[in-house]
C-alpha cells in the first residue's frame, strides 16, 4: 500500500494534530487494520493523552533512536482498541535529540509490521516538523478555517514541495456551521480554493470534543459523536472509499426560529 | 440574504469570510513568492520613475505582477513601447 506511513502535520499549533491523528488511527485499528502512531512532538508530548494511555509508556521515542530498546519494544499497547499501538515522543529531550534518518530508520524498522504507520508531527517548520515529515508517503495537513492557520498550513504545503515529497491533503478541522451560515467564517469550498488541495476531510466543531480528550476517549470510539462520524470518514478516504462530505448543519437555536417566524431570512 | 447579512449591510461592512478570503489571497501570493507584502508596490514605483525620461515607453502600459503559478520566485515586468 503506498499510503502506508501518513504524517500529520500543520504549521500551526493547536489545530487539532495529535486529536485526527488518534482518531483517525483508532478509526482504521477498529477496522482491523494493525496500526502505529508515532508521536513525534519531542518534548511536548501529547498523543498519548487524547489515548489515554499516558500511565502505560515504558519507553519512548529516544530511546529506541539511542537505542536502549527496539522499536517494537517501546510500542504500548492501546487499551480499547485491538491493533492499536503509540510510540510515544520523550517528554524531557527536545526536538533535535531525533533526526530524519533516525526516524526514516524507526519507520523503516516497523514498517513489514504494521498496515498503517501515523506520525503525529509537531507544530512548526524547524527540524521537528522536518523529521515528522522525512519517512512519510502521505502527507495530510489540516488547518482550522481561520486565517493564520490557512497561511500556515499554506507554508507547510510549500515546505513539503521542497522536500519533494507528494503534495498534501487537507483536513479541516473545527468548522462551525453556525459561523459559517452567518458569512463569518470562511467555508470549505473557500479554504479548500485558497490552499488548493485535495479534500480529505471536514471535520465540524463538536463541543463534545473536549470532553472525549479529558477523558482520554477518541470520538470515532461514540458513534453518537458529529466529529468522530467525519474522522471515521477520513479513515475510510484513506482507504481508498469515495465517501461523501457531510451536510453541515446548522443547530437552530431559539433566536433563529423566531427570526424564521418574521420571515427575515 | 440572512438577517445578520441584513444588518451588516446597512452599516456597508462584507460578510467577515469574504474579507478573510481576499485577504488570505494576496498574503498567500507573496508568502508563496517569498515576498514582503508591498513588494510590487514598492518596484512599480522605482520602475516607473526610472522609465519616465525613455519617451518610447509607454509608461501606462507598464505592468508589473506575480506570476500565477510561480515557482521559482520572481516578479514579471512588462514594459510596452510606444509604436508611432
Amino acid at each position: 500500500m503506498a499510503d502506508k506511513v501518513i504524517c500529520i502535520t500543520s504549521g500551526k499549533g493547536g489545530v487539532g494534530k495529535s486529536t485526527v491523528t488518534a482518531n483517525v488511527a483508532t478509526a482504521l485499528a477498529m477496522k482491523g487494520y494493525k496500526v502505529a502512531a508515532i508521536d513525534a512532538d519531542i518534548g511536548l508530548r501529547n498523543l498519548d493523552l487524547v489515548l489515554g494511555l499516558e500511565n502505560r509508556i515504558v519507553y519512548d521515542l529516544v530511546h529506541v533512536v539511542e537505542g536502549v530498546v527496539p522499536a517494537e519494544k517501546a510500542l504500548v499497547k492501546d487499551k480499547r482498541t485491538k491493533n492499536l499501538y503509540l510510540l510515544p515522543a520523550a517528554q524531557t529531550k527536545d526536538k533535535s535529540a531525533v533526526k530524519p534518518e533516525d526516524l526514516i530508520r524507526i519507520v523503516e524498522e516497523l514498517r513489514d509490521k504494521f498496515d498503517f504507520i501515523f506520525i503525529d508531527s509537531p507544530a512548526g517548520i524547524e527540524e521537528g516538523f522536518k523529521t515528522a515529515v522525512a519517512p512519510a508517503d502521505t502527507i495530510i495537513v489540516i488547518a482550522n478555517p481561520e486565517m493564520a492557520s490557512i497561511r500556515d498550513a499554506d507554508r507547510v504545503v510549500g515546505l513539503c514541495e521542497a522536500m519533494q515529497k507528494p503534495e498534501p491533503k487537507l483536513v479541516i478541522n473545527k468548522i462551525d456551521p453556525a459561523k459559517v451560515a452567518r458569512g463569518d467564517m470562511l467555508d470549505v469550498d473557500d479554504v479548500t480554493q485558497i490552499l488548493s488541495l485535495d479534500l480529505l476531510g471536514v471535520v465540524p466543531e463538536d463541543k463534545n470534543m473536549v470532553a472525549y480528550i479529558n477523558r482520554g476517549e477518541p470520538a470515532v470510539l461514540f458513534p453518537e459523536s458529529i466529529a468522530g462520524r467525519a474522522l471515521r470518514n477520513v479513515a475510510e478516504r484513506l482507504l481508498g472509499k469515495e465517501v461523501p462530505f457531510m451536510e453541515l448543519k446548522v443547530q437552530e437555536g431559539f433566536l433563529d426560529k423566531l427570526k424564521k417566524l418574521f420571515g427575515s431570512d | 440574504m440572512g438577517f445578520m447579512d441584513k444588518i451588516r449591510g446597512a452599516f456597508g461592512k462584507p460578510p467577515a469570510k469574504e474579507v478573510a478570503k481576499k485577504r488570505l489571497q494576496l498574503i498567500l501570493k507573496y508568502d508563496r513568492a517569498g515576498l514582503p507584502p508591498n513588494a510590487i508596490d514598492a518596484v512599480k514605483e522605482a520602475i516607473l520613475n526610472a522609465l519616465k525620461e525613455f519617451p518610447f515607453v509607454d509608461v501606462e502600459g507598464v505592468n508589473i505582477h506575480i506570476p500565477e503559478s510561480d515557482v521559482d520566485g520572481k516578479i514579471e515586468i512588462e514594459v510596452p513601447v510606444k509604436n508611432n
